[in-house]
């Protein structure tokens, strides 16, 4: 494990360089322990953690030491949601539905059965609201990043690269590869649950 | 009592200090592209640093209050017309019905307008910062000719208080990235050596940047949380110093951050200024940040 600073105003956890649910969870309960001492606020992804505190308020050594302690808790902190299943109805209409079969060496009808029999976990939420990193991707399906990402995805597209798949919430510009759509609403700032998916959840695709 | 927005410029939009809070939703920070010239302006009318103002993208920009308030504007190169003209980084006194325009130079990319009492707006997840890209905040657009923008309560703000304007002088400290020995020390070095101009499509998710390529032996990294003033650098070596609307993980590896009290720099560079960067410890970025906090005083000099 790896604590360096990330700016004057936070520091960044690296605990290792592979997705894992178990290294994502401990990420999380890090993240959620470190918001309970009230220091600031975190940001948990596949691996690390940002935690963030008010540089004019709390000293560095002092910071580093509640970071540690936060860490060394982390395990004893319980989750505040429980997971639950979403299901994504989904067109497989991708336009980049045939490259992903012909990279994979597989038909269409093969790439659409294997990312609809998968179930994934919602490792974490980051990049845009509502966006929940999915994962593991069957290896099968080959779908390295676009080397041109396209300058506007539509929301709703259902997308893969290697290992990994999401959903774009909104328009924006992304690399991903894509191979559906949804009409399934991900993100609701008026709503209980803003979010659709939530980290920990289990996501599955349902064909339409 | 209201403000009303005659002309909006071309992206202006309300912002207060954003919505750190659901950075785990996946949803942006928002705030200020230039943090000290929002709180040098809400500062002078005597609002809470928290208040919500407009941050001006496109001059000129044109609005009337329906009461007595006081106003003031910032940014770099800024000047107010009232009924004469008007300086920036001052607390202007603005009567009932009259028209105030924000003018600014090729130099202005931001622009911020308070009024005291503030703009009071409904918070969406804590926060009335607009972020447009997601249709989030009360007005989860960018604002049009037209608006009625409700004021807060005015408060007991004294017109001709300044408050110093910093120096866009294109200088910039960082501190080492979390990733950084990713880089090979030569690229470590070039970032500090070399200018790097500010390319157009630069905007309030990150400045964009073109120098010699910083190239890194990762490549890619697993993604992983991002603060504002992050120096990412995608494949291709071409920088990239995230602003407050960047989204909230992002998979390059970060070299470098910039300091808090030079965000304003960065974002307000415009192409054709171009940015240079120095290297300093995380215990300058703390005393530039308190400097730059107590210079939010304002003074009658």
């Amino acid at each position: 494990m790896k604590l360096l600073p990330f700016g004057e105003g936070a520091l960044f956890v690296e605990l290792e360089q592979r997705i894992a649910p178990e290294i994502a969870a401990r990420a999380a309960a890090i993240a959620d322990s470190w918001e309970g001492r009230g220091a600031g606020t975190a940001i948990s992804a596949y691996a690390s953690v940002v935690l963030r505190f008010d540089p004019l308020l709390l000293e560095a050594g002092e910071a580093e030491r509640l970071a540690r302690a936060a860490i060394a808790d982390a395990d004893a902190v319980t989750k505040s949601a429980t997971p639950r299943d979403v299901r994504i109805p989904t067109t497989y209409d991708g336009p980049d539905l045939t490259e992903v079969a012909e990279l994979s060496s597989l038909s269409v009808d093969e790439v659409v059965a294997i990312h609809a029999a998968g179930r994934y976990r919602a490792y974490f939420l980051g990049f845009m609201p509502g966006w929940a990193y999915l994962g593991p991707l069957d290896p099968r399906l080959h779908a390295p990043r676009r080397p041109v990402p396209r300058a506007r995805v539509p929301a709703g597209s259902v997308a893969v690269i290697d290992g990994q798949t999401g959903i774009y919430p909104y328009d924006s510009p992304g690399g991903w590869r894509l191979i559906g759509h949804t009409d399934v609403k991900l993100f609701d700032a008026a709503a209980d649950r803003p979010s659709l998916i939530n980290p920990g959840d289990t996501v599955r695709f349902v064909p339409t | 009592m209201s403000l009303h927005v005659l002309a909006a410029g071309f992206r202006s939009t309300v912002q207060d200090l954003g919505r750190p809070r659901y950075a785990r939703l996946g949803v942006p920070e928002s705030g200020p592209a230039d943090p000290f010239a929002q709180r040098a302006a809400n500062a002078l009318v005597g609002n809470d640093p928290d208040a919500c103002a407009i941050e001006i993208v496109g001059l000129p920009f044109t609005v009337r209050t329906d009461d007595a308030r006081v106003f003031a504007v910032t940014g770099p190169d800024v000047w107010a017309v009232g009924v004469r003209r008007l300086p920036g980084w001052t607390a202007l006194f603005v009567r009932a019905g009259e028209e105030l325009t924000v003018r600014g130079s090729e130099r202005t990319r931001y622009a911020y307008l308070a009024v005291s009492g503030g703009i009071d707006l409904p918070p969406v997840l804590g926060s009335r910062a607009s972020l447009p890209a997601a249709s989030l905040g009360p007005i989860p657009r960018a604002l049009v000719a037209g608006d009625k923008l409700p004021l807060g309560p005015a408060r007991g703000a004294r017109p001709g208080l300044r408050i110093e304007a910093p120096a866009y002088d294109g200088t910039v400290a960082v501190i080492a990235g979390p990733h950084r020995d990713r880089f090979a020390a030569s690229v470590v070095r070039a970032l500090s050596e070399a200018a790097f101009d500010v390319l157009p499509d630069s905007d309030r998710m990150g400045v964009r940047l073109e120098g010699p390529p910083l190239e890194s032996a990762a490549g890619e990294i697993l993604t992983c949380g991002l603060v504002g003033g992050a120096v990412q650098v995608p494949r291709g070596g071409a920088p990239i110093v995230l602003l407050a609307d960047r989204g909230t993980t992002g998979g390059y590896p970060v070299i470098a951050t910039v300091i808090r009290a030079h965000l304003g720099r960065v974002a307000q560079a415009v192409p054709g200024q171009p940015l240079r960067f120095y290297w300093v410890e995380r215990e300058r970025a703390v005393e530039a940040l308190r400097l730059e906090r107590r210079a939010l005083v304002p003074r009658s000099d």
